[in-house]
């Protein structure tokens, strides 16, 4: 694609927009917490201080020198759990996003290519059933099939689920992009399909497949803690951020880091990941201001 | 059109259809062992076997999913106020001669249908309430922003917009119910309540929660459409003919601004209606979305069916909502 005469291109764009400079620096904090907080912290994120983690009132201790962001319910530190947590909720959401992106965008680009046909009906109906299905139930079924859910449990059920939406999205934007002339044109010079959908449609629905990309680490991330939080999980004593958002819950008003310190971690993974995302779609979207 | 319809309606059916079959057969190949459940932990080894043959497990997985599509809906006898009811149609709603039978929960151990009756309605109630403060948030201060572009106020719309979209609905939940219950004791924590007042004032909690979130949404959504209608010709017609800025946004602007919007709403009404799961869950409103909670984690699957039923249903029919709604909102699609 190619940018206008003295407009600034893509990447110029992209880097001029202030949402996307706070996403970038919001997801580059995550990832940087997750490399090196463990580093951090005092205790592996599975074991129960009973002697520095217990407080004077035989409560949790709040944030303190060994417990920079305290101590949790078994009095484990919050610190390392939060940063195990990071850990986990980025390999699944990315993960789970470049099985969803990959599914969605072949499905898109194949439906939308053969609109019309068998090919896209039968693709759309399983796209209108998979939408009307109630996920839980299939994230549940996989868990108890394998015995335990696992990280990878969760990772595929994301997976295998959000490619619905990208591949309805796509499938419009493969639509609009075969309708237009230089399409034709290659057709009549004789280019096979195959030459077609890999050198004229996959390139023009890459942009808003990265978007949608982006978008949708920030979906996975908070569907993998709704699914901690809601106990179909990744089962205990692993620590995700939904799971100690769970527990911590219940704490609110004796030790509220136990909500804080989750829940902010949850909200700049998503915050970040979604300005990038609006940050990318603003840059590579023609018509934007 | 009344074609375009039926072709609609039996689409809808299959994809319901497909639902509940593919349900069916993970609700029944899940580990666990529905006799036991219903026999208790006490329950000798020849009771359990007896339940069993009773509710008929140890049949094949295919004669159980005919049975259960042939009970779904099926002709009974009608059923006079008060008179005794035929112990094979317990589990039955009945209108007339017509049966509805989704079985009976292995837990609650009462019919699906009258489990589904109760909660049902607690969940529409939600999800109006709900799209109701979506609406009014999400849409006013879409409008707003777009008015104003480029303003304090457009700027802040815009940026609570996109942090309310980046906080998932329990953490919201969680700081509403910290803020308004438990700090100021304005509502009830959580529950239901006895009374109409209690109702009312427990739905709220859970209402703003859900509305919240979506008002996020519905703002940039309003906000970014308007933005892009107002570059339309029309727009500078209606401007050039010297009609107020205020008609011109209302009338030329907004109108088209909300077509796309039906598309949102429609599917979020949908989701509503088969149950607002986190939300429910985490303020305990009894409705469907605490239900299909309740009944996968209990592995109750003619509860779990029952629940999968009705929010696939509450789905399918409100993308056939929305397909009519833009039929009558926009002429063009009118043929």
């Amino acid at each position: 694609m190619q940018s206008g005469r003295g407009r600034p291109r893509p990447r110029a764009r992209f880097l001029a927009h202030r949402g996307a400079r706070v996403g970038v620096a919001l997801v580059a904090a995550v990832v940087l917490f997750a490399l090196v907080g463990p580093m951090l912290a005092s205790h592996s994120p599975l074991a129960s201080d009973f002697v520095r983690g217990i407080g004077d009132d035989q409560m949790p201790v709040g944030p303190s020198r060994h417990f920079l962001l305290g101590a949790d319910r078994l009095f484990r530190d919050e610190l390392a759990r939060l940063a195990e947590g990071a850990r986990l909720s980025l390999f699944i959401a990315l993960s789970s996003t470049a099985v969803a992106t990959t599914v969605g965008g072949v499905v898109g680009v194949l439906s939308g290519y053969y609109a019309g046909t068998w090919v896209d009906a039968l693709l759309m109906r399983i796209v209108d059933v998979g939408l009307a299905f109630p996920f839980l139930l299939l994230v549940l079924a996989i868990g108890a099939a394998l015995d335990e859910t696992s990280a990878w449990t969760i990772l595929a059920v994301l997976g295998l689920t959000g490619w619905l939406g990208t591949a309805r999205v796509v499938r419009a934007k493969t639509m609009q992009v075969k309708a237009l002339d230089f399409v034709a044109a290659s057709r009549a010079l004789g280019q096979s399909t195959w030459a077609i959908l890999l050198r004229h449609i996959v390139p023009n629905v890459a942009g808003p497949l990265l978007v949608l990309a982006t978008m949708s680490v920030a979906q996975m991330i908070v569907a993998e803690s709704v699914l901690s939080y809601l106990g179909v999980g990744i089962a205990p004593p692993t620590p995700t951020w939904g799971h100690m958002l769970f527990e911590g819950q219940d704490y609110y008003a004796s030790a509220p880091w136990l909500l804080l310190a989750p829940g902010t971690a949850i909200v700049v993974a998503v915050l970040g990941f979604n300005l990038v995302g609006e940050g990318l779609r603003d840059a590579l979207d023609p018509r934007a201001l | 059109m009344r074609q375009r319809l039926a072709r609609r309606l039996l689409s809808a059916l299959l994809i319901v259809w497909a639902v509940t079959t593919v349900s069916f057969v993970i609700s029944h190949v899940l580990p666990s062992d529905p006799a036991r459940l219903v026999a208790g932990p006490q329950a000798r080894p020849a009771d359990v076997a007896r339940i069993r043959t009773q509710l008929g497990l140890d049949r094949p997985i295919v004669i159980q999913y005919a049975h259960y599509l042939a009970r779904l809906a099926h002709v009974g006898p009608t059923v006079a106020d008060g008179a005794p009811v035929d112990p094979s149609h317990a589990s039955c709603a009945t209108v007339g001669p017509l049966h509805v039978d989704l079985g009976t929960s292995y837990q609650q151990r009462r019919p699906v249908v009258a489990i589904l009756a109760d909660r049902l309605p607690r969940t529409v109630f939600l999800g109006l309430a709900a799209l109701v403060v979506q609406l009014a948030l999400g849409v006013g201060a879409g409008v707003l922003a777009a008015a104003k572009r480029g303003s304090m106020l457009d700027h802040t719309a815009v940026g609570l917009s996109i942090l309310g979209v980046s906080t998932p609905t329990f953490l919201l939940g969680v700081g509403l119910q910290f803020l308004l219950a438990h700090k100021l004791r304005l509502l009830p924590l959580d529950g239901f309540g006895r009374t109409f007042g209690e109702h009312a004032a427990s739905i709220v909690l859970p209402a703003l929660t859900l509305g919240i979130f979506g008002a996020a949404y519905y703002t940039r959504l309003v906000r970014d459409e308007m933005l892009d209608v107002l570059h339309d010709d029309h727009v500078r017609t209606a401007r050039a003919k010297g009609l107020p800025e205020r008609t011109v946004l209302t009338r030329h602007v907004l109108r088209n601004a909300l077509l796309p919007l039906v598309t949102v709403v429609g599917m979020d009404l949908g989701a509503l209606v088969g149950g607002a799961v986190v939300a429910e869950h985490l303020f305990r409103w009894p409705g469907v979305g605490a239900l299909s909670v309740t009944a996968i984690l209990d592995r109750d699957s003619p509860l779990i069916m029952g629940v999968v039923l009705v929010t696939s249903t509450a789905v399918v029919l409100a993308n056939m909502l929305v397909d009519g709604v833009y039929a009558l909102v926009d002429p063009r699609l009118r043929q």
